[in-house]
């Protein structure tokens, strides 16, 4: 491990969807749950509008870690069944993030309801913890290294 | 049953610099002065942790009234010590190892019989049947229940709301306040206890039930209400058992 | 008092039944003041962890709704409050209020909670029931609407400390109760219910044994924000419970405690908590439900009890539970009961959960004293079974679980019903009280340059104590395009709303970023802000460093200003780009369409045409009254027939309502507020309408049996072929066996019929009415006598009809042994297969789906179950909508259901309808999806994934595109994700907009030189 990689603190990007994930991250704010600050939020109305593109991006642009949050399968999805359709594109994504030599894990799909602030908190935490062990993503690593 | 110990207890008194001048001053070897402003002012935290240090017994020496060079230190230091002793017994400690004593500056002149004799009736109470761990570990958990914001309201506040009105215009009575108190200071000693306690490893409610000597249910009550604080959250599940660890309090 | 009639309506009760009814109101042009006791809304069903059938998150649903009734512009939220006195008449009423005091001033406080954090003093947390502890000034909980703390008075010791930190001055102790006189025209009452107090249930030793808790404190242990963190735990000592017991009919179907009824929901939310608590524990848990009958009546139900037993293993036991008494060593209970093979059994549980069941809320005695209404023998409100919805008052109104014990769906159907029935007697005032907001012409910015207003937010110390605020603002003044930054002690204040204002003309600001807490609650305020000042209101983004950041890193400061600078970054990267948004808007036809000339369907036309619009009622019989004309008694006595010609009198005399008889619908097309449809009239020709809605109401059919001999021996029939004989006198019988569930509950239709228990109970007290002695064998799986009709199945049972278990395994046999018609069954009692020899069999035949409904839902585009009976938007909380926009359905089409429930329904669904059509034009959420046509390859990819059909395809120039039907649009842009051309996407949140503020958010931009 490189001497760096110790106090390495990774940048991670949350795609939350506004009804469930995004209302569960404010719960851990009102409850004061703490959490490593980490993560950036972007708010999206439904997971269903994350493009694989939003991701590429943030991994392309350092990103060490991207979450996608939304509502609970099957039924909680504000729109019917948004969040079918993220975890069918995010399942998708993480088989060529490989190709990429980028590690699937870090791109992190979770359900989290708008009543699951414990959750949310626990989710960035573990999230952290596991990017940490990875290190810093590999693009961004290939870049310095120019 | 208690041993009476054959060397003299360790002795720290808190002394108003008021109360005696130098000359006053005889003091016996087992009894260390420091002098400090007011004992009015000072903060109760640090009573409880010269107890954590290996104190055996705590002198607070203030000026009586109308003498106090602060105008109502010493009231203020009546109620700490109150407080004070609750804490104490909470933490297995006799009471009566801390001692507020208010002299007349003008007429008081003899320190070391007043040192002397409370140093007498501490090394009667003999040692806490505690172990010393034990004792450390409450005097730590004391130590932050006082220190924190919610027993520093109340105490801040007892004079205002009992002797004159509170908000709402009435006057609290004594032994009402007393009672709230009692409760108060009881949890947030418990409540810093669970936290030290689960400092170092996590535990379940009924190990920590048994430590403290009190109900499961009464741990997880204090628990919820910990966790709502941010003083403690679920570390992990051991089968059927959740164990819970504390989280850094500032 | 004002004269004539006022276009006002008060709604006593905030729970989830006062808040559809009072959103309703106000959506369709009446003022609103809702009143309850509590210091904010919600009801119980915010105590809710998950609901049924579908184990939804309640809070999750629920919060939208306590958010739009917070802030509608025509509700005013009375909370805290209680009715004092009523005068005046229908159309006309006065009411006093009395609000009690909150010691906090509503229109200071902000809600930050800070007060709460520091208050030294403890009290009983009621909103948890009591499994832990809040501070004595608190919030019921966080999503609470309205969001003002309140100091409990009781507990409170006047210390000053909240005061001393409230940065807003909120606090006033010398705030007094006061009294307030409110005009309306008409009154819902939606009190709800309160549980019941289980400790007068002694034997079950609730209050005495730590681990016996009540249904409604296991919803908040379950809960992932209740007192145990959604982990179920023993509050004895804190361990997972490894064995649950779930003990029904506690105040329930008691005749000891005189509450002889049926409370209606606990069967099926004891069903949902064993299996969210399934779910919960990460170990093996085994749940026991210990029932009397499984009365899983509802729409879907039965597929759901189903599950739990075939899917999660949950173990049902049928008996009624005589005792529980504790180890108590370990704190394990044990629960004495029968087994259903008769001998008593003791059984160790380590946790034991009492389904309490619903009464009337304490004070309801004052409340109907003081408006003037009857309450029936359970204290309940009472009502008829054509008349659901009123009080013996005119003009009062009832909704929810103050009527008779139901679960939420049925409350919120109510609710909207008790809002048509208002509605109609105000009707000509509708849009008289309501404010209508003016706002200055929007100025074009689209050739400007972006100028960007940055406001962050101290949050008084909740975000300036952790966050470095100053430092923040100095930061964004250096962002690309920002001519101004600055920061406030609270950006939400009135004051603060000003000098944005004042800084949008100052500084020609042309987009402004507020960086406060979450746009879930604080957005609308500032896009009006906004909008006041003549922007686009959507000209505004929101950057989250409060609830995302301040409060979770807040022993973090040097991170947690380094996250808010992030986000502020990347916002106002956002807010470069942000477009100005037009809410789309449509012309409606004030006409409704009306499918179906039952009771359901009458009755819907009814209302709309009350309210002064005009109706299509389509019927394909030769003549109106559906079902209803096969119903010739009821068991609470009145006479349907006398009901249904009065009915389809009123129906065909009235101006508004044009009756199509023999008539069919052929073709729908449009959308909401504009549909076009054809009628295919009885003479064979087709008539073209014009509407704005379409109400379902195409009833339900009765189940010809292929089982038990039915066809081949006259003896044997259906209920509804014995009501008639039995009406017509022509029906004479010594022994009768009536079997139950026949079409259901079965493998081809799982679900139960509702409606046959109830009917087989009515014939057989018909059959011993007129002849005592006749013999009455009701073959029954479960006798699902909800609600007050418990008090029949009792009666029936004392004057000797006899009620006979059977199982699947052991279905009764009919034969016809050379002419004698015989049942034989399996007696589970004395154990052993009995034979009778009957006069008649009646089959309890189930209400199946109308055939027709396939047709009309793919006219519609609207879903049908499994079973085939209607769909509706939300099984719980939009019971009578589709997800189409402005389709709604009611009655039997929905489920099979009881006349009042019928009634009730298609009440709900006129006002549904009036929300729309008392609108000249829709204004629609700007969010919406738009096509850059040039782009699309109409590959229809959008049109396949659209899940509310918002997108066609047109042809332009030649070639096909996409279309966005905005009046049908959500705005979630699940199109724009897949599109292969990106032609189509979503305003306010384009791809360009996110992709900015992802790249924004990882990497400092280019620091503007200014």
């Amino acid at each position: 491990m490189r001497e760096s990689q110790k106090d390495f603190e990774p940048k991670i990007v949350g795609f939350l969807c506004n009804w469930c994930a995004y209302a569960g991250a404010d719960l851990a704010g009102v409850s004061r749950i703490q959490y490593p600050p980490n993560i950036r939020v972007i708010r999206v109305m439904c997971s269903g509008r994350i493009d694989p593109a939003f991701i590429l991006e943030a991994l392309k642009n350092g990103a060490d870690g991207v979450l996608v949050a939304g509502c609970h399968l099957p039924s909680d999805c504000h729109y019917l069944s948004g969040n079918f359709k993220a975890l069918r594109r995010v399942t998708l994504l993480k088989r060529v993030l490989k190709d990429f030599g980028i590690e699937p894990e870090r791109v992190r799909l979770e359900w989290v309801s708008a009543s699951e602030g414990d959750k949310f908190a626990a989710v960035v935490r573990d999230m952290v913890e596991q990017i940490k062990k990875l290190g810093p993503n590999p693009l961004k690593v290939m870049e310095e290294k120019k | 049953m208690k041993m009476e110990s054959s060397n003299p207890p360790k002795i720290v008194c808190f002394m108003c610099n008021w109360a005696f001048c130098e000359e006053e001053m005889r003091v016996p070897y087992n009894v260390n002065v420091i002098r400090v402003m007011c004992v009015g002012r000072m903060d109760p935290a640090l009573v409880l942790e010269t107890f954590a240090n290996g104190a055996e017994g705590v002198l607070l020496v203030g000026c009586k009234p109308p003498d106090c060079h602060f105008v109502d230190g010493n009231l203020h230091a009546e109620r700490a010590v109150k407080m004070l002793k609750k804490l104490l017994a909470l933490a297995g400690l006799e009471p009566e190892r801390l001692k507020l004593l208010l002299v007349s500056p003008l007429e008081d002149k003899d320190f070391s019989r007043h040192a002397k004799g409370f140093s007498e009736e501490v090394w009667k109470l003999g040692n806490s049947p505690l172990s010393k761990e034990e004792i450390v570990a409450n005097l730590i958990a004391a130590k932050e229940a006082a220190s924190a914001f919610r027993l520093r309201v109340l105490l801040g506040r007892e004079e205002e709301l009992t002797e004159f009105m509170n908000a709402y215009g009435e006057k609290i009575p004594e032994e009402e306040f007393d009672a709230l108190l009692d409760d108060i200071v009881r949890a947030e000693f418990i409540r810093y206890k669970i936290h030290y306690l689960t400092r170092t490893k996590p535990r379940s409610v009924k190990e920590l039930a048994q430590i403290l000597g009190i109900k499961p249910s009464a741990v997880l009550r204090h628990i919820t209400n910990m966790r709502r604080k941010g003083m403690i959250a679920l570390d992990h599940v051991e089968g059927y058992t959740p164990l819970y660890k504390a989280l850094e309090v500032r | 008092m004002a004269e004539g009639k006022v276009g006002a309506v008060l709604v006593v009760g905030g729970g989830v039944a006062g808040i559809q009814a009072a959103l309703d109101l106000a959506d369709s042009g009446f003022k609103v003041y809702m009143v309850d006791q509590s210091p904010s809304i919600g009801g119980v069903m915010a105590q809710l962890d998950k609901t049924f059938p579908t184990n939804d998150c309640s809070m999750c649903i629920l919060a939208p709704k306590l958010v739009a009734a917070g802030r509608h512009p025509n509700i005013s939220l009375i909370t805290n409050s209680e009715v004092l006195g009523l005068s005046g008449e229908a159309g006309n009423f006065e009411v006093k209020i009395r609000k009690r005091s909150r010691y906090i001033n509503e229109e200071k406080c902000n809600g930050c909670g800070l007060c709460a954090q520091k208050c030294p003093v403890e009290a009983i947390d009621t909103y948890n029931k009591g499994l832990t502890d809040r501070s004595a000034v608190y919030v019921e909980f966080p999503q609470a609407v309205p969001l003002r703390f309140k100091i409990d008075r009781e507990k409170c010791i006047g210390c000053r400390t909240c005061q001393e930190v409230c940065k807003a001055n909120a606090v006033e102790y010398d705030q007094k109760d006061s009294e307030i006189v409110l005009n309306v025209g008409a009154i819902i009452l939606a009190p709800g219910f309160e549980p019941f107090d289980a400790r007068l249930k002694s034997e079950y030793g609730y209050g005495r044994y730590a681990n016996v808790v009540t249904s409604i404190e296991f919803e908040r242990i379950l809960s992932a924000s209740g007192p145990y963190g959604g982990i179920v735990l023993r509050p004895s000592d804190g361990e997972i419970p490894r064995k649950i017991a779930f003990i029904q009919c506690v105040g329930s179907r008691d005749a000891q405690l005189g509450n002889n009824y049926c409370s209606a929901a606990c069967c099926m939310y004891s069903i949902k908590e064993a299996i969210i608590a399934k779910e919960h524990v990460p170990t093996k848990l085994d749940c026991t439900i210990f029932y009397m009958d499984i009365r899983a009546y509802g729409k879907e139900f039965d597929a759901y009890y189903k599950r739990a037993q075939e899917e999660y293993g949950i173990r049902f036991v049928r008996s009624r539970v005589a005792s529980i008494t504790e180890d108590p060593a370990t704190g394990n209970l044990l629960v004495h009961y029968v087994g259903e093979d008769e001998t008593p059994r003791i059984e160790e549980f380590d946790m034991v959960v009492l389904s309490t069941g619903m009464q009337s809320p304490k004070d309801v005695e004052k409340l109907a004293k003081t408006l003037g209404i009857k309450l029936n023998k359970y204290r309940f409100c009472e009502t008829k079974t054509f008349t659901p919805l009123e009080t013996s008052k005119p003009g009062v109104y009832v909704c929810g679980a103050f009527s008779s014990p139901k679960d939420i769906p049925e409350s919120v159907a109510q609710a909207s019903g008790a809002a048509a029935k208002a509605m109609a007697i105000i009707a000509p005032e509708r849009g008289k009280l309501i404010a209508v907001k003016e706002y200055p012409a929007e100025r074009d910015v689209s050739q400007e340059e972006p100028r960007i207003g940055v406001f962050i937010c101290h949050c008084g110390i909740n975000i300036g104590g952790i966050v470095r605020v100053p430092e923040v603002v100095e930061y964004a003044k250096k962002l690309p395009n920002v001519v101004y930054a600055e920061d406030n002690l609270y950006t939400c204040s009135d004051d603060t709303q000003k000098r944005i204002k004042e800084k949008i003309k100052e500084y020609n600001l042309n987009r402004v970023v507020v960086a406060s807490c979450t746009p879930r609650t604080h957005e609308p305020l500032f896009r009006e802000t906004v909008r006041e000042a003549g922007l686009n209101p959507y000209l505004f983004e929101m950057a989250n460093i409060r609830d995302q950041c301040s409060w979770v890193h807040m022993h973090e400061p040097d991170e947690a200003t380094e996250k808010a600078k992030d986000l502020v970054r990347s916002v106002v990267a956002k807010a470069r780009l942000l477009k100005p948004l037009k809410n789309p808007t449509v012309k409606v036809t004030p006409v409704g369409l009306v499918i179906g000339g039952g009771v359901s369907g009458m009755t819907a036309a009814l209302e709309l045409a009350n309210q002064g619009f005009e109706v299509h009622l389509v019927e394909r019989e030769k003549e109106l009254g559906g079902h209803l004309r096969k119903i010739y008694y009821l068991l609470e006595g009145e006479d349907p027939q006398k009901h249904l010609e009065r009915l389809v009198k009123a129906v065909m005399e009235n101006r508004l309502i044009h009756v199509y008889l023999g008539a069919e619908v052929v073709e729908v097309s449009g959308f909401v507020g504009n549909f076009k449809s054809k009628i295919r009239l009885s003479s064979g020709e087709e008539k073209e309408v014009e509407h704005g809605v379409v109400i379902v109401a195409t009833g339900a059919v009765e189940y010809k049996p292929k089982e038990y001999l039915y066809g081949e021996d006259p003896r044997v029939m259906t209920q509804h072929e014995l009501e008639e004989k039995i009406a017509k006198g022509e029906f004479k019988a010594k022994k009768v066996v009536m079997i139950q569930c026949v079409g259901a509950r079965n493998e081809e239709r799982p679900n139960c019929a509702r409606i046959c228990c109830g009917q087989a109970i009515k014939n057989a007290l018909k059959i011993k009415e007129q002849n005592p002695d006749a013999d009455v064998y009701v073959l029954y799986k479960d006798v699902r006598s909800y609600g007050f009709k418990e008090e029949y199945y009792r009666e029936a049972a004392a004057k000797g009809v006899i009620f006979i278990n059977y199982s699947d395994e052991r279905k009764p046999k009919v034969t016809n042994d050379g002419g004698k018609l015989k049942v034989a069954f399996y007696e589970p009692v004395l154990k052993q297969e009995v034979q009778l020899e009957p006069d008649y069999v009646i089959l309890s035949a189930a209400t199946i789906p109308n055939p027709d409904n396939k047709r009309i839902a793919e006219m519609l585009k609207v879903p049908l179950t499994k079973d085939g009976f209607f769909l509706e938007a939300h099984m719980k909380l939009r019971p009578v909508d589709f997800q189409t926009d402005g389709v709604f359905l009611c009655g039997m089409a929905h489920s099979p259901k009881f006349i009042d429930e019928s009634i009730s329904q298609a009440c709900a669904a006129a006002a549904r309808a009036a929300t729309i059509l008392s609108k000249k034009v829709l204004e629609m959420e700007g969010i919406v999806a738009s096509v850059d046509e040039d782009l699309c390859s109409g590959c229809r990819i959008c049109e396949f994934l659209c899940p509310y059909g918002a997108i066609e395809m047109k042809e332009r120039d030649g070639k096909i595109v996409a279309h966005v039907i905005e009046a049908l649009c959500k705005g979630c842009g699940v199109c724009g994700t897949a599109c292969p051309t990106k032609a189509i996407t979503l305003g306010h949140f384009t791809t360009e907009e996110i992709l900015a503020q992802v790249r924004a958010v990882l990497q400092e931009m280019e620091v503007a030189a200014k």
